[in-house]
């Protein structure tokens, strides 16, 4: 009813004469960009303004009791060993596996740059495991490096290679989230690249081989600096979300053993669903929303800084 | 020379493309496999006796049939919402002029850097305040729209003339009219990759039907399969089962749109 009369309001509005042209396209405008308005403040800033209130308040704020307890739930994050050990563990993920499909995506997208028959397939086949479902990469992989069933280990059995029971020791445990997300990411890191190649002006390696430059020097003094925006990109783009993954850890390990693969959103993930610590959970997780602010900002910085062909 | 290198950056290649290739093989080798032969404790890869009967068991032990409708309303549902949504906002700060358009740009920009796992505790309170938890709305309005897809809509609709659509206007076509008749089909491309980026994506979302969902037949394949897991599937023919199941989707439209598909990427890829 009351959308209807607002509806009657403005067409009224609009067919009045005395409004100038210019009053009634921002109206027009307003009005087909209300649901958007609508959308994100109910969606985005509401829920974030929600989250801040409810890290200032200990036991269950927004759905049982709590008590005001002002930054407590912040000082206690920065003193609770659990949380230190899950901040040094998302960040040697996230960094590992930004760093390694860097190399990887790079490697890779150099090798087919060239038209090579069949490099668009073989480009598909790459990217394919970016786009399926964390729980098939998930169920795929334990089936794999089972320690008694899996075939990983029969293999390195078979090649005389000593077997691990690659998820289950503290040691190896995260190395192997790290390669399995790899795995599945690396192909996203390629693609950009390809496209950031080729954008490259072929003249600047003819002009780099008449000066007698090798491929690795060409590869050195042409390639990499011009990259340089596109690195950025993929590092912070990348970083930005394996600090927030939390389907290797739940769906593989569990964050065990030991917390060896505890990554930060899981640690959050059990306070806020399973513990039902509302509060200190959401206290934790918009310290995470500030660090990921702080790497965008820098990427902005860099960015700006770096672009110049 | 050339030939040696030639062949081997093909040997590295394929050794790569091997390696991606490979965990599919194997998933789709134990989906084929009779429990004697998990049982067995030697690894199988390509089994004597083939069990088809796992894609019938899979669908009387688990309510997959309702998973798999549960993942196209979700995915579905949420991909229509964006291709109604994101171009028509897009399409409004990329042709319209009004007060305040560069502050309401911005705004919706900044909601890129606030990722769902961040809001995931408050949007859980908000859903369940609303009565939506173990709803389909629940689990698609929250993502009726992206910064992201707008931004890259207003992109590609920026570049239709001015003049095209001023003359319109002059012809006495409504804003709605010059939208629908003129920007659209100017864009189709840009909205086949935004549909397929949205749909494949959603397809594979876990997190929130994690949060939002705890009743078994509201649960989309990948939580549902997840639980199975858990709770009923001990073996790895069935649970690779449900895995071939969940992919198969994602593979077909891959295979159909995989040229495309990866020029999307590298387009959409570069903000």
């Amino acid at each position: 009813m009351a959308v209807a009369g607002i509806g009657n309001g403005m067409a009224a509005l609009l067919r009045a004469d005395r409004l100038s042209q210019r009053t009634r396209r921002a109206l027009v405008a307003y009005l087909l960009l209300s649901p958007a308005i609508v959308y994100f403040t109910v969606f985005f800033f509401y829920p974030i303004g929600l989250e801040f209130l409810a890290s200032l308040h200990t036991g269950q704020p927004l759905i049982g009791e709590s008590r005001f307890a002002g930054f407590d739930n912040y000082m206690t994050a920065f003193q609770d060993a659990r949380v230190r050990q899950s901040v040094i563990v998302t960040l040697a993920f996230a960094i590992g596996v930004t760093a390694a499909s860097i190399a990887i995506g790079l490697g890779l997208a150099v090798l087919l740059n060239r038209p090579i028959p069949g490099h668009a397939a073989i480009r598909a086949i790459i990217f394919f495991p970016y786009i399926i479902s964390f729980v098939i990469v998930a169920l795929m992989w334990q089936a794999i490096l089972d320690p008694y069933t899996g075939i990983l280990n029969s293999i390195l059995a078979e090649l005389g290679l000593p077997t691990q029971s690659w998820l289950s020791e503290t040691s190896t445990a995260l190395p192997t989230l790290i390669a399995i997300t790899v795995w599945k990411d690396v192909g996203y890191a390629m693609l950009i690249y390809l496209a950031a190649l080729q954008s490259i002006p072929s003249d600047f390696y003819d002009a780099a081989s008449i000066d007698g430059a090798s491929p690795a020097q060409q590869f050195r003094h042409v390639t990499w600096p011009l990259l340089t925006p596109t690195t950025l990109f993929i590092a912070v783009v990348s970083t930005i979300s394996q600090l927030q993954e939390l389907a290797p850890a739940y769906l593989i390990t569990k964050g065990g053993p030991a917390d060896a693969t505890r990554l930060f959103s899981l640690h959050v993930f059990e306070a806020a669903f399973f513990e039902l610590n509302i509060g200190y959970a959401s206290a934790l997780s918009f310290l995470m929303f500030l660090l990921i602010l702080a790497i965008t900002f820098v990427q902005f910085r860099l960015l700006n800084r770096e672009v110049s062909y | 020379m050339k030939l040696m290198k030639t062949a081997s950056i093909y040997l590295l290649l394929m050794l790569c493309v091997a390696l991606c290739i490979f965990p599919f093989l194997y998933m789709f080798s134990l989906s084929l496999q009779s429990d004697a032969d998990i049982l067995s404790g030697v690894p199988i890869l390509v089994p004597e006796m083939l069990q088809f009967s796992n894609y019938v068991d899979i669908w009387q032990k688990a309510p997959f049939a309702r998973f798999t409708l549960n993942s196209f309303i979700i995915a579905g549902g949420i991909t229509f919402l964006h291709l109604i949504f994101d171009p028509l906002i897009g399409y409004v700060f990329a042709k319209m002029d009004f007060p305040g358009k560069r502050f309401m740009f911005v705004a919706i920009l900044s909601t890129l850097m606030i990722p769902f796992f961040i809001r995931m505790i408050p949007l859980y309170v908000l859903t369940a305040r609303m009565g939506w938890l173990n709803t389909y709305q629940g689990l698609i309005v929250p993502f009726a729209m992206s910064a992201y897809g707008i931004f890259l809509m207003r992109q590609f609709i920026r570049p239709i003339p001015d003049e095209l659509i001023d003359a319109a206007r002059l012809d006495g076509c409504s804003e709605l009219g010059v939208y629908w008749r003129i920007v659209l089909p100017q864009v189709r491309p840009a909205l086949v990759t935004l549909a397929l980026l949205t749909f494949v994506f959603q397809w594979n979302e876990f997190l929130w039907p994690l949060v939002a969902v705890s009743t078994t037949e509201m649960r989309p394949i990948t939580t549902g399969l997840t639980l199975f897991n858990q709770e009923y599937f001990t073996q790895w023919n069935l649970t690779a089962t449900g895995g071939v199941i969940l992919f198969i989707p994602s593979l077909l439209l891959f295979l159909a749109t995989q040229r495309y598909f990866v020029r999307s990427v590298m387009l959409a890829g570069m903000k």
